[in-house]
């Protein structure tokens, strides 16, 4: 027991440690890995030996329902930490996780996106968020249909805290954006529309200007500048910026429909801005065993502690 | 209805402060000491009554922001002591534990008066029916623990005999429910996020709090660790639950930032 004690003073310290300088890579560290190995064999032979206690005395133990409660609680929540932490180990060693970018009517193949043997595909029918009164984002919807030989296996519309869950693979609402439709003038060239994301520069033949579509803002605000006033699209603008070389020749906050002038013959038409949705795909085998662990600690816990008292004549 | 609020807020502060004081002058005057448990349990029906008022203007259980868990942490906290000071007959502990109430309210006066009479619509990540059962076990680990602290601080320095049963049971209950509140949260984290455990800050902080308890606990049933060695973790585990809760939230800011 002393040598568990000790292993928990050591990760609890170092957590604290690590949480507070080096949040984001010092929970990846071998150092902070070997201690998390250490208490899994520590809490595994832990486990054993109160298991083996339990069985050694098991004629005893259950003429005291008390007792045999109590005993069972401890090799439960011993267990339970024992299962977490190899279902957490499986994650880490078997499991993946991707975020997949969807626009409306986009198909993905699971296998090519995610390493797994199962063959089957993710289309999204439809994006929607759902506001509030006020304007602030109350849900995001995606509609996703399964499809697995040609057939669709299953249709279900996921948000926010309600996932799909299909054959071993689990999919969440986690994100989502804007990809902005352009229209591009370049000269005597034929007109053209280039789908762009935030960030994409577009360059032309006929000028050596540049345009950096910066960020599609849904509720334009100036004295706000570059963050949205509300997610809805109140008040679209694309904010852009025009280049010659490297040199800065201006920013504007663009509305859909209205051709941009940026050199002679050359412009752009913002024309809309069409959502994505964000899926986190995830493939987790130590997930049964992590949810196990966690059931057994609970009810172990409950049981130790808000069960009946053993009476000291009685251990 | 935001001034009425506030209004009632002061009062409930004003109570509890008032209560903690009059407990303090009862160590000199004993017949003080009934006086300020009804003065905490006035302030602790006001205290319900903000708490229902929440609930009509938001139309869901007071649990979804700072303001909201520090408004239930103090009543719930204060429920448990009128509680332990009826069925002990023992009010050592009331001055210390209704000033750390105090300071609770005062906090929401001082670090979050603008979330006082607001009711804003819950972010999709929050509606969840694993928010109530994760918040509602938190609470009641905490105000268990603080329960636990003011009654180990009371007995450390008035050097009291090594019987820390009382410390002992609230603190196993509080411990209890810190375990469900942890377990609970990350079956929702894994439902909102795809990850049940990303060491994010408020996870390693209750955490970093669940380890002490769990010392405490296994330490607690050698009889050289009982007394004031026990005393002493159950005070630093407190000083745990107030990082976990407001230097978190201030100092680390991460997926529950919220909170």
């Amino acid at each position: 027991m002393t040598a568990g004690l000790v292993l928990l003073a050591l990760i609890g310290i170092a957590s604290a440690v690590g949480s507070s300088f080096w949040p984001d890579v010092f929970f990846k560290t071998l150092p902070f890995r070997v201690l998390l190995l250490l208490l899994f064999i520590n809490m595994a032979l832990c486990t054993i030996n109160t298991l083996k206690r339990f069985l050694q005395h098991r004629v005893q133990i259950s003429k005291n329902w008390r007792l045999l409660l109590r005993s069972t609680g401890l090799v439960m929540l011993h267990a339970g930490v024992v299962f977490i932490l190899i279902g957490a180990s499986l994650y880490s060693f078997l499991g993946h996780n991707v975020q997949l970018k969807l626009l409306e009517g986009d198909t993905a193949e699971i296998n090519k996106v995610i390493p797994t043997d199962k063959a089957f595909s993710i289309k999204l029918n439809k994006f929607t968020i759902e506001f509030n009164e006020d304007g602030s984002p109350s849900q995001y919807y995606s509609e996703l249909v399964v499809s697995e030989a040609g057939k669709t296996a299953l249709t279900k519309t996921i948000s926010v805290n309600y996932p799909l869950s299909y054959k071993g693979i689990k999919a969440y609402q986690i994100s989502y954006g804007y990809l902005t439709d352009v229209l591009i003038r370049d000269g005597d060239a034929a007109e053209k529309t280039v789908l762009a994301e935030d960030g994409d520069f577009i360059q032309f033949t006929a000028t050596v200007r540049a345009v950096k579509v910066f960020k599609y803002i849904p509720n334009f605000d100036p004295e706000l500048g570059l963050e949205t006033k509300s997610v809805e699209p109140v008040n679209p603008r694309v904010v852009y910026s025009v280049y010659n070389g490297t040199e800065l020749l201006g920013v504007g906050a663009a509305p859909f429909g209205k051709p941009i002038n940026i050199d002679e013959n050359v412009t752009i038409e913002f024309q809309n801005a069409r959502p994505y949705t964000v899926l986190f795909l995830k493939t987790d085998p130590g997930l049964p065993l992590v949810t196990s662990g966690g059931l057994l600690l609970m009810l172990g816990i409950c049981i130790v502690l808000f069960g009946p008292s053993v009476r000291k004549k009685e251990v | 209805m935001t001034s009425i609020e506030h209004l009632l807020v002061y009062i409930v502060l004003g109570f509890y402060a008032a209560a903690s004081i009059i407990y303090f002058a009862g160590y000199r005057w004993n017949w003080l000491g009934i006086f300020a448990f009804w003065l905490a349990t006035a302030g602790l029906t006001i205290n319900l009554l903000v708490l229902i008022s929440r609930v009509i203007q938001s139309g869901r259980l007071p649990l979804t922001n700072g303001y909201e868990f520090l408004l239930s942490f103090a009543f719930i906290t204060v429920f448990m002591y009128i509680i332990y000071e009826a069925i002990s007959k023992n009010n050592n502990a009331g001055g210390l534990v209704m000033l750390i109430n105090a300071l609770l309210i005062a906090a929401i006066i001082m670090l979050m008066p603008q979330q006082i009479g607001q009711a804003v619509p819950l972010m999709p990540a929050l509606k969840s029916p694993w928010l109530t059962v994760h918040v509602i076990t938190a609470i009641i680990a905490y105000s268990a623990f603080t329960l636990a602290a003011g009654l180990a601080i009371i007995q450390l320095h008035n050097a009291v005999s090594a019987d820390d049963t009382s410390v002992y049971k609230i603190t196993s209950s509080g411990f209890a429910m810190l375990s469900l509140s942890i377990v609970l949260g990350a079956v929702w984290a894994e439902q909102v996020w795809g990850s049940y455990w990303t060491w994010d800050p408020k996870e390693t902080w209750a955490l970093v709090t669940w380890i002490i308890y769990a010392i405490y606990l296994h330490l607690h049933r050698r009889r050289d660790w009982r007394g004031n060695n026990a005393r002493i973790l159950v005070i630093i585990g407190f000083v745990l639950v107030l990082f976990t809760f407001f230097g978190v939230n201030y100092l680390l800011p991460g997926l529950h930032s919220y909170a």
